[in-house]
């Protein structure tokens, strides 16, 4: 069975350069990915989702059925939709009871929930073809120190998503050195970076990031990557605001992890959009041979 | 004075069951980063004590600690060695303070408010739209509004946020 893409709401609506990187890497590597239409909020683990959770259940079911409806799996490119989802299923295809309450609900808009398909994270599915991604890779991004940030809903509850190590992951840094660049270690790399607070703190949420940063930069990374839209944000937008707050001088250029296979499969610059990043990346490509 | 309310404590329980085998032993706030940031003042085991105390006003009405400040990193739930659930315990309780009619942080509702009205936590804007056109993207084709708020309806959604509204 093939896959559609999950988009999410982030990545459409205000990050569409990392989409742009991921349908090239995925194109550039062979693995064809169509389109799901209709789709909604998948919903947000970390917003609307807790506030119902019939409602978290029932619009989660429903964009499941889209899939089931297309017989495809479905290829998320957010972390917090690929939770919400693995989630959603797990507790449907675990408890008989509550499906059929959900499908009483789907029943009004002419849907039944059946369990049929899977999901997967982007960068799963990237880990599952790194060989073909070595045989790729044209340009090896040599000596670029990287700080790998998974996150959180990328690992965990690692019961539901059932993937890496939930507490020493691996799979990101190996996808980092897949491409020839050095994934640095670093104090924080398994910590949070703060995003989802922010809807309730800002000021816990940015001493969340800046515990990471400083940890990063004590390491000497060049740049991090990650594999979240939440935790693009918060990295890419956030390290201005620190700055101006803290007097510190956070200036790492933020990556996602497609953006930077797709330089080293050789994807022109032009064509990811890197002109849209809030923090300059012009350093880390004068690197790339 | 706080009161003990055996009904919502075992509410709690029914909703999640794993609460039940916490015994107190503190892992979750100690790998907790929003507890390590603000110095204990959320305390993610105190929550869970005071669920299975039924402290009802504590958690829903005063907050304290509170529970909009779990960053849902879920590193309490992998290193609690009781396996308790404790952000789905978490969700439970955010889901009664909205019912409830309490307050709770403005950016929740306004996400809840945007996908009722566009599908989306985040609709797509012109600016977007051309941009998206400028990098060779498809057009997104969203969910149908009219679908969707059948849908809404049926889990009474939009009548357990405006609960709030009333209430205020």
């Amino acid at each position: 069975m093939s896959y559609n893409y999950f988009l999410g709401c982030v990545i459409p609506g205000r990050l569409p350069f990392l989409e742009a990187s991921a349908r090239r890497t995925f194109e550039k590597i062979g693995i064809k990915v169509g389109d799901q239409a209709k789709c909604s909020c998948c919903p947000d683990p970390t917003g609307a989702a807790q506030l119902d959770h019939e409602t978290f259940l029932a619009l989660g079911a429903r964009n499941l059925c889209l899939f089931e409806e297309s017989n495809n799996n479905i290829l998320s490119l957010c972390s917090g939709c690929t939770e919400s989802l693995k989630m959603v299923k797990h507790i449907l295809d675990n408890d008989d009871e509550k499906k059929n309450e959900i499908n009483l609900k789907l029943k009004v808009i002419g849907k039944t929930y059946k369990g049929d398909i899977y999901i997967k994270h982007f960068a799963e599915v990237l880990h599952e073809n790194m060989e073909k991604i070595k045989e790729k890779v044209e340009k090896p991004l040599k000596d670029l120190k990287v700080a790998g940030h998974p996150g959180c809903h990328y690992l965990r509850p690692s019961e539901i998503i059932n993937w890496d190590d939930p507490l020493n992951p691996k799979t990101l840094d190996e996808l980092i050195e897949a491409i020839g660049a050095d994934p640095i270690e670093y104090d924080m790399k398994n910590d949070c970076c703060g995003n989802p607070v922010e809807k309730s703190d800002k000021e816990i949420s940015l001493s969340m990031l800046e515990s990471k940063l400083k940890s990063m930069k004590e390491a000497g990374a060049d740049c991090i990557v990650c594999v979240c839209p939440a935790c693009y944000q918060q990295f890419d937008f956030n390290q201005r605001e620190i700055n101006k707050n803290k007097n510190t001088d956070y200036n790492f250029p933020v990556f996602y992890i497609t953006e930077l296979i797709a330089l080293a499969l050789g994807i022109k610059t032009e064509d990811l959009g890197l002109n849209f990043h809030r923090i300059k990346v012009n350093e880390i490509l004068q690197k790339i041979p | 004075m706080q009161m003990v309310d055996f009904e919502f404590r075992k509410e709690l329980i029914k909703d999640d069951f794993s609460l039940n085998y916490c015994y107190q032993c503190g892992t979750c706030s100690s790998s907790c980063p929003v507890a390590f940031i603000t110095n204990g003042e959320y305390n993610p085991r105190k929550i869970i004590e005071q669920s299975l105390l039924g402290l009802k006003d504590l958690l829903l009405k005063d907050q304290k600690p509170n529970v909009w400040l779990c960053c849902t990193c879920q590193m309490c739930v992998e290193e609690c060695p009781q396996n308790v659930f404790l952000t789905e315990i978490f969700e439970r309780i955010k889901n009664k303070i909205v019912l409830l009619g309490e307050p709770y942080p403005e950016t929740f509702k306004m996400q809840a408010k945007s996908i009722i009205e566009n599908g989306l936590a985040i609709p797509l804007t012109q600016p977007i739209i051309r941009r998206r056109d400028q990098l060779g993207l498809p057009n997104v084709e969203s969910a149908d509004i009219s679908e969707l708020k059948k849908l809404l309806d049926a889990t009474d959604f939009e009548k357990k946020i405006k609960i709030l509204e009333e209430s205020k």
